[in-house]
């Protein structure tokens, strides 16, 4: 499945960049997850708990950070899996500043598989674009509150 | 296709049961029409699950002041043929027809359906075109919420831990009204491809208020507010029709993409706005 | 029928009620799933998520610590045992080595990885998700076409190139058809993947008996005794120690023709832990571990005259295989190219398939196995030439049918039709509708910018499969009669019914030739230790070949009541009606029990006669048969949103003498449905890393009663001279009569805009994209 879009994210285009990739703003801003811990360069264990209406399942995975051209893209690399399915993210950002901060565009694929691929086709690509859009309002949010925000923290 | 374990609770009185999901993780159960098969998938794993089938007292329908209350565990088969919603809320009826299948409709309620959220879903189109209310109760809290309001995005509604819902109040329409629900139903799933709820009224010949609510197009069922305008200042069906897609946000499948949507969304617009045109007088 | 002809009151042809029914429709009939054995246990598979992986670690310990849970079996418990058996042989095919569960690596979405065995299902389910398993996910191929272009992943690393087999049939001089043509119309066009969904799925029941060394099988299947067969194999056990039974199965079209590894992997289960054990299907595992029909991209190319005298037809056939082959896998579409050349008289064919390996289901008989297919595209075919000639279709096929004075009719793909008069149901359809007046309502319609098609399909199939040197496990069927010491007539037949109504069909042609009740017949059938050894239902033969075998040991028993019925009346001869033996020269007669009796008792035997009364035959029919028909749909397509409604459709199909009708409209029925399931809502998708996309039936499409039309159904009768009863088969024909009728109307209803072909399903989006682009 493709995906592409793009979100404002309130916050100059360096300082977004930064956001995007620390691991804590990450932690705090993908939908569901519980713990994010670091375990090489740019790549992180990632527990998360996907929770939607009756629909939950524990996620077993990664999260990595490839291709870094700082300020302006990077690709994010999400993988993970349960008991309910498994799915992969492979997404470039591209930032650009724009008037009120900075344009994130996103273009890339998610694969899913299992149960949730073969039962859940009808909402997948719904569910995709709604787990995208929490993660920026997050975000968003955590840029707001700047002084929370620690860009050498890693758990 | 066999659930994981739970805990299961029954309680007897609408106290109980909202003392029972005021903690931990609860997850309600009424006419199970959507919770049952997820667990029996393993989707859902819910730890503890209170059903709603001995709580009393929660499946009326009735009427006063105006308005139709419909407590949460009434069923769309109750629905569809009660006298009540047939007179005063007959796009409701209208739409609790196109549900599912005989036996969905014989289990399904109508407060399951709604807190459950599905994009695709019947009622929500309804209830936005009726401006219908939506009565939510926890332990120590009481309120209302207007049902654009309350379906926030796929799946997601304004429900809090702890409340359910407890009834739906819904304005009645007045009998010189005309309604209509179309629907262009999932083939596999019978869920709302695109599904199309429609409200005119008219004074002389001019459309003097207009109600479009649309359902499965979108991550949640919307009003079409601009095509509800045109119609009010004296657009014609097919000019207001245009616009019920316009900037939304559409998803696909399968079964049709995108763009294919928002066609079939304006498509049965017109139709359903046309067949409730001509029921208005 | 000579023998039945001479009473007055017959049951052949009669609307006889199934007797199967009140047993099914009150839910007191015997599914697999309905037996229950003192100190049963349930086994559930793991099943691997990815459709191309190595395991580098199984971990079953966790499951194991589960209380409740008995044991757990992985690939290495089981590596000596098989292989899972593939009966379809062509040269050179290339067969991997099917495994029971899998080694080191797996191939598709659901293959089968471990088993866990507990003390009930629950506990069992559970276990299933304690198992840990770590894949090293590899690349996966999904569609037959990338799968064959270079540098594709290969499925079976041994075979890089993906290709099973390469298969060329050639019939007359295609190179001079086509050097002779006027004109040559080509088309690609697919038969989507279809997942047949039986109501019941499959399931297994295992009971190890350690004291005698013998296994009793429970198995929803078509063909209990080639299971037992194909499975002892597997096994390495001797065959007269297992005994396969059948009980009631919720449908199988085809998809149960087929010996699968739970069957193995439960008798297996059974014999290690020493207790019963019981495995059912869950729907989700249906759709990914039960086999898939269709899987076809093909490319025709039609020549012909401009006066629309076909010529020849060259096909190349890209079957999707799947990851394995099941029992006939590769074969299927070698039944393709038999019935290609449809019901016209051309004798120049040449066909080339390439058997593709892809990370998928293996593809396998469904419903028509191969011939809807075929029927599929030449059909289209024609509907296209017509087009292309602008000559009508339904006179351009007249222009092409075997004629019905050329009977046997050899085709150029080495066939001989037996019998038919393929004017006949096209006519009579036509007829039906007024084909003219719609003709003059469609210029109407498109005057006033409307949307309506009529679409025609002739359809040929090849039924009662069949004689045995063209069928792999022998295409015989067997009978045994037994008059009971009190007159109770029993019927053991080989085939075994699972829904095609035999025990009613079967018991209106003993009636009829012995002369008694139908209520004193009984049809037993579904266990290898009871009815003598026989193949099985598909492929339309049940009627044909088993009722034919029953035909047959009928004459023998007849003969030998006869004996005992002129022994006891102290005549020559005696007729055999109303229950007794008649003296037809004295008046005299003796019933049925005495008879039955004095055979048994045998105070008193007839010169060179055997006590009892038992007759047992099996009977080798000498040629297939064809059943042929007319299906004319009449489909009107909405302008503003591409969505077709069926407005008529009229059948009107030939399946030789009829036994009985209600059955007969009731194949009819299921067969349309299941052909207009494949015409405009089923399809099984995968994604591009072999992932079954549409994996349960909320997106899978199947027909369900109110997406039907009314079905308008008719016959004709041409018997057919390879069987006494004159039968054809029915089993099939609605399938394959129905998607090209569909089809065709749709296209005819877009011809205007320039629409020339569409293939299946006819989803709305799919028709609506084509109404845009015709009106560009």
């Amino acid at each position: 499945m493709k995906i592409s879009g793009s979100f404002l994210v309130p916050v100059p285009q360096e300082r977004a960049f930064r956001l995007l990739q620390d691991p804590v703003v990450l932690a705090r801003s993908m939908p569901g997850c519980d713990t994010l811990e670091r375990i090489g360069d740019n790549e992180y264990h990632m527990k998360m708990k996907m929770v939607l209406a009756s629909i939950s399942g524990l996620f077993d995975g990664k999260v990595r950070i490839a291709d870094s051209r700082p300020h302006s893209s990077f690709r994010l690399i999400v993988e993970g899996a349960g008991r309910i399915g498994f799915m992969k993210g492979d997404g470039l950002l591209t930032l650009t500043p724009v008037e009120g901060g900075t344009n994130v565009g996103y273009e890339g694929t998610v694969e899913v598989g299992g149960t949730i691929a073969a039962v859940g086709q009808r909402l997948l690509d719904t569910t995709a674009r709604m787990m995208i859009k929490r993660f920026f309002e997050k975000l968003t949010a955590e840029s707001a509150s700047s002084g929370a925000f620690s860009p050498t923290a890693i758990l | 296709m066999i659930p994981q374990d739970f805990e299961y609770s029954a309680p007897a009185s609408l106290k109980e049961a909202l003392e029972l999901i005021a903690t931990g993780e609860r997850k309600i159960l009424a006419g199970g029409m959507s919770l049952i098969p997820l667990m029996k998938l393993r989707l859902a794993a819910p730890e503890h699950v209170v059903d709603l089938a001995r709580v009393p007292g929660l499946d009326y329908i009735t009427e006063s002041g105006g308005t139709v209350s419909i407590g949460a565990t009434v069923t769309h088969h109750d629905l569809e043929s009660s006298p009540v919603i047939r007179g005063r809320a007959p796009l409701l009826a209208e739409a609790a027809g196109h549900i599912g299948d005989t036996q969905v409709r014989n289990m399904g309620t109508i407060g399951g359906s709604i807190a459950h959220a599905d994009p695709a879903a019947d009622y929500p189109a309804s209830l936005l075109a009726l401006e219908a209310q939506i009565r939510l109760v926890s332990a120590k809290s009481d309120r209302t919420v207007p049902a654009s309001d309350f379906f926030l995005d796929a799946f997601t509604t304004a429900i809090e831990p702890g409340e359910l819902v407890l009834e739906v109040l819904v304005p009645t329409e007045e009998p010189k009204e005309g309604y209509r629900y179309e629907k262009v139903a999932h083939p596999a799933s019978g869920f709302a491809v695109v599904g199309v709820a429609a409200r005119i009224k008219k004074a002389g010949a001019k459309i003097s208020m207009a109600r479009i609510g649309v359902t499965g197009m979108s991550s949640r069922a919307f009003r079409a507010l601009e095509a509800e305008k045109l119609l009010e200042s004296g657009a014609g069906v097919a000019q207001a029709a245009a616009t019920v897609a316009e900037g939304q946000e559409a998803n696909q499948d399968l079964y049709a993409s995108a763009d294919y949507r928002r066609h079939l969304a304006r498509i049965w617009a017109a139709r359903a706005l046309s067949v409730a045109l001509s029921r208005a007088s | 029928m000579a023998t039945t002809t001479t009473k007055p009151e017959t049951l052949f042809g009669k609307k006889i009620r199934r007797r199967e029914d009140p047993r099914l429709l009150t839910g007191t009939a015997t599914y697999l799933d309905d037996i229950k054995m003192p100190g049963m246990h349930h086994a559930c598979v793991v099943r691997s998520p990815h459709a191309a992986a190595r395991i580098k670690s199984l971990n079953v310990k966790p499951a194991l610590a589960r209380p409740g849970v008995t044991a757990v079996f992985t690939g290495a418990d089981v590596k000596d045992l098989g292989p899972i058996p593939c009966g379809a042989s062509l040269p050179g095919l290339r067969t991997p080595h099917h495994h029971i569960l899998a080694q080191d690596r797996v191939y598709l979405v659901g293959h089968p990885v471990a088993v866990v065995v507990a003390t009930d299902r629950y506990i069992a389910a559970d276990a299933v998700d304690l198992i840990e398993v770590d894949y090293e996910v590899l690349p996966a191929v999904s569609d037959p076409e990338k799968a064959l272009a270079p540098g594709a992943p290969a499925v079976h690393p041994q075979w890089p190139d993906n290709t099973a087999f390469t298969f060329h049939q050639e019939g007359g001089d295609i190179t001079g058809a086509f050097a002779q043509a006027e004109v040559v119309v080509k088309q690609r066009i697919t038969s989507q993947r279809l997942i047949p969904t039986s109501m019941e799925t499959r399931g297994v029941v295992a009971d190890w008996h350690a004291g005698d060394k013998s296994l009793t099988l429970w198995s929803s299947t078509q063909i209990p005794h080639l299971l037992r067969t194909l499975l002892a194999g597997i096994l390495g056990m001797p065959e007269n120690h297992l005994r396969v039974i059948t009980p009631e199965v919720g449908g199988g079209f085809g998809s149960k023709l087929n010996v699968y590894a739970e069957e193995a992997l439960m008798a297996f289960v059974s014999m290690r832990i020493g207790k019963p054990v019981k495995w059912v299907e869950s729907r989700r595992e249906n759709f990914l571990c039960t086999i898939h029909g269709r899987g076809h991209v093909d490319y025709f190319e039609l020549a012909a005259r401009r006066d629309g005298t076909m010529l020849g037809l060259r096909l190349k056939l890209i079957q999707d295989l799947g990851a394995y082959h099941q029992l006939l896998t590769p074969a299927i579409p070698t039944l393709s190219v038999l019935m290609m050349p449809g019901l016209y008289k051309f004798k120049n064919i040449s066909a080339d398939i390439v058997g593709v390996f892809t990370n998928c289901t293996p593809t396998d008989a469904y419903r028509g196995a191969g011939r809807p297919e075929a029927t599929h595209g030449i059909e289209r075919m024609v509907d296209i030439l017509a087009a292309e000639l602008k000559m009508d279709p339904a006179e351009l096929r007249r222009k092409n049918f075997v004629g019905k004075d050329e009977f046997p009719f050899q085709t150029a793909t080495g066939l001989a039709y037996d019998s038919g008069n393929y004017v006949l149901p096209l006519d009579t359809a036509l007829a039906e509708i007024d084909y003219p007046a719609l003709r003059r309502e469609q210029q109407q319609a498109r005057a006033s910018g409307k949307l309506m098609g009529i679409g025609l399909s002739t359809y040929g199939e090849i039924c009662a499969i069949g004689p045995s040197p063209a069928t792999p496990a022998g295409g015989w069927e067997s009978a045994t009669v037994k008059i009971e010491p009190s007159g109770k007539i029993t019927v053991m037949t080989g085939a075994s019914p699972h829904g095609q109504g035999e025990e009613t069909t079967f018991a209106q042609i003993v009636a009829d030739e012995l002369g008694v009740d139908i209520d004193d017949v009984v049809v037993v059938h579904g266990d290898t230790a009871i009815v003598q050894y026989g193949i099985g239902t598909f492929g339309s033969r049940g009627t044909a070949i088993g009722g034919t075998a029953l035909y047959y040991a009928l004459q023998e028993l007849k003969g030998k009541v006869k004996k005992f019925g002129a022994m006891l009346l102290e005549c020559d001869d005696v007729a055999l009606a109303g229950g007794k033996c008649v003296d037809e020269r004295s008046g005299k007669s003796v019933p049925f029990a005495q008879v039955a009796a004095a055979s048994y008792r045998a105070m008193k035997l007839p010169p060179n006669t055997q006590p009892g009364l038992v007759a047992t035959y099996f009977w080798e029919p000498p040629n297939f048969t064809f059943p042929f028909g007319a299906h004319v749909v009449i489909t009107d397509v909405d302008r503003e949103t591409g969505q077709v409604s069926i407005r008529r459709y009229v059948a009107v199909d030939d399946c030789g003498k009829i036994i009985n009708p209600l059955i007969v409209a009731g194949q009819v029925h299921g067969g349309v449905a299941q052909g207009l399931g494949q015409a405009l809502w089923e399809q099984a998708v995968y994604d591009e890393n072999g992932q079954l996309l549409s994996g349960e039936l909320t997106d899978y499409a199947l027909p369900r009663a109110h997406m039907m039309p009314w079905i308008e159904s008719s016959h004709t009768e041409t018997p057919s001279p390879v069987n006494p009863l004159g039968v054809k088969g029915v089993g099939e024909a609605g399938t394959i009569g129905c998607s090209p009728a569909v089809v065709n109307s749709v296209v005819d209803a877009l011809s205007h805009l320039g629409v020339r072909h569409i293939d299946m399903p006819l989803t709305p989006e799919k028709v609506w994209k084509l109404i845009q682009g015709g009106r560009a």
